[in-house]
């Protein structure tokens, strides 16, 4: 990590003019300022590093504002005894938070729930068939948790597995959009999670234009979810970009 | 787990594909569904919904619990869903676990809506007695007994039809009390409050098998999807919770047409279950 800290963070927003929207936004006024000053489409800048852990097969590290995720992969490796014969891989997510992760000690969420939408969220883009009878262990570590923990995890979990050579379709990017009130805000950090009426959160592989895994929480009209699709899509498609750009940067730096 | 050979396989997809499927139905008719009201004696609402060979038993209890210091004017819902090992032998010991989770998590993220609670299914602040001191903590605990496909709807609608079976017990509260103390309740067991549940949505699962989607899909068929989509929607139409099950991805605008898709099936079993509901409330009044 240290060799490369002088690049620089790649940072990504998918900018209000690339918006290629044929029809205007429906939710126009505004009646909210984000606490961290950023435009409601605006997305926080985000710096990616492959390679954080040696001992791992493959890892990552992101850091999306105050979110501060760790990924390391292990594997693929023989698959416990206990386990059924299976001519496919086996995904093994855990995600744990540090107990310093959240403002008050040991509030995190629950891991469980956590990291079952982590392994559905990935499954549909590895190649599972490509190392049967064996198991590939995801295990992330939210060092701080800042507002779109399980997207920035997902994101930071698929650099990993590129990382470490697991033949996949495409990368994962995840975006989650928050809707306050009348608005769609994009990317949201913490306190704006805490007054959500409803959340969207969608796991893509970008050059394929495939949805691997799609939540929404509250109520929603179609129009909106049409709105926040798109936001999410076309935020998704940037991000998949960086990532990209971070696995080439890291691998020209290693061949020098 | 089911064991099919590959004619079976070819049978079940090539039905679904030619809008027929093994057991007669279309693509998007439900089986046959059964609704009993007020099952269990010592809870205060409780239902068993049957879709075809699927079987589950909700129950609803309330309790007098303390309101969370971050929403003092809101009482407490837990949502949880217990797989028997009668169901399926695989759910023996802590087999069960995985999919009882997943279970929870959907149905707490399908009638929970926000975390502002907008949008949801329940009324929270309806569950307030005394602002800050003392609050209804409603339990719903969902039972799988029997299954064969489509567990989730049938659990979001046994969840609905024991919530429309739910007094909850008038609370008088002794008036004389300081701001500090906890107030006196005097839970009354003879007035009963109707809970509301106009509100509540209910739960369509699009199972897609080959290029198309179907409803209630029995664990055949579900042995047979590439994904499935679990979309509640509520009277007004309006879109109260989305998850999504299976490894195979789907182009955005084939989620947008099973999100249409899902309304409008959504409205048939949404009458479909008031009317099984009110039946099943009436012929339990006979009984009694």
């Amino acid at each position: 990590m240290a060799a490369k800290a002088g690049a620089a963070p790649a940072t990504y927003s998918p900018s209000p003019t690339a918006n290629k929207k044929n029809r205007p936004p429906i939710f126009t006024d505004i009646d909210w300022i984000r606490p961290d000053g950023r435009d409601f489409h605006q997305c926080r800048p985000a710096f990616l590093r492959t390679g954080a852990v040696n001992a791992a097969s493959g890892s990552a590290y992101a850091e999306f504002g105050n979110t501060k995720v760790i990924v390391s992969i292990f594997g693929p490796r023989e698959s416990k005894k206990a386990m059924m014969y299976s001519d496919i891989g086996r995904l093994n997510c855990n995600v744990s938070y540090t107990t310093f992760s959240t403002p008050v000690r040991g509030q995190a969420l629950d891991n469980k729930d956590i990291s079952s939408q982590l392994h559905k969220s990935l499954e549909g883009a590895i190649m599972l068939d490509t190392f049967p009878k064996t198991t590939v262990d995801v295990f992330a570590l939210v060092l701080e948790s800042g507002g779109c923990d399980l997207p920035v995890v997902i994101s930071c979990a698929s650099l990993a597995l590129a990382d470490a050579g697991i033949m996949m379709y495409d990368l994962v990017a995840a975006v989650s959009v928050s809707c306050l009130g009348k608005n769609l805000v994009i990317d949201p950090v913490s306190e704006e999670e805490n007054y959500q009426d409803g959340s969207l959160m969608i796991t893509c592989l970008p050059s394929r234009n495939e949805v691997t895994q799609l939540t929404i929480t509250g109520e929603w009209s179609t129009p909106k979810i049409h709105e926040a699709m798109e936001l999410c899509l076309d935020a998704c498609s940037k991000l998949g970009k960086i990532m990209r750009s971070c696995l080439k940067e890291s691998a020209s730096t290693s061949q020098e | 787990m089911v064991g099919l050979s590959v004619g079976e396989k070819h049978f079940i997809q090539g039905g679904i594909a030619q809008d027929l499927r093994t057991d007669g139905r279309k693509r998007l008719t439900y089986r046959p569904i059964f609704v009993e009201t007020g099952v269990i004696a010592q809870a205060n609402g409780s239902a068993r919904v049957k879709f075809g060979g699927t079987e589950v038993i909700a129950s609803v209890k309330a309790e007098l619990g303390r309101p969370s210091s971050s929403a003092p004017d809101k009482g407490k819902v837990s949502i949880f869903v217990d797989c028997s090992p009668t169901a399926a032998p695989q759910f023996e010991g802590r087999g069960g676990e995985e999919l009882s989770m997943e279970l929870s998590a959907a149905l707490r993220q399908c009638l929970l809506g926000g975390k502002s609670g907008a949008g949801a299914g329940i009324n929270l602040s309806s569950l307030s007695i005394v602002d800050g001191k003392v609050c209804w903590d409603l339990y719903i605990d969902g039972l799988v007994i029997s299954m064969d496909g489509n567990v989730l709807d049938a659990l979001g609608a046994a969840i609905k039809a024991a919530l429309s079976n739910t007094g909850i017990p008038k609370v008088n509260i002794a008036s004389a009390s300081t701001p500090d103390e906890q107030p006196e309740v005097d839970v009354s067991d003879e007035e009963f409050l109707q809970f509301d549940t106009t509100a509540l949505p209910v739960i369509v699962t699009l199972t897609k098998v080959g290029r198309h989607y179907i409803v209630d899909a029995t664990s055949e068929e579900e042995s047979q999807m590439s994904s499935a989509v679990s979309i509640s929607v509520n009277r007004q139409g309006l879109i109260c919770g989305l998850t999504k099950r299976g490894g195979a991805g789907l182009d955005p605008s084939v989620i947008l047409d099973m999100i249409s898709v899902a309304k409008h099936v959504s409205e048939q079993l949404m009458n479909k279950l008031d009317s099984e509901i009110a039946a099943a409330e009436a012929a339990m009044e006979e009984d009694s």
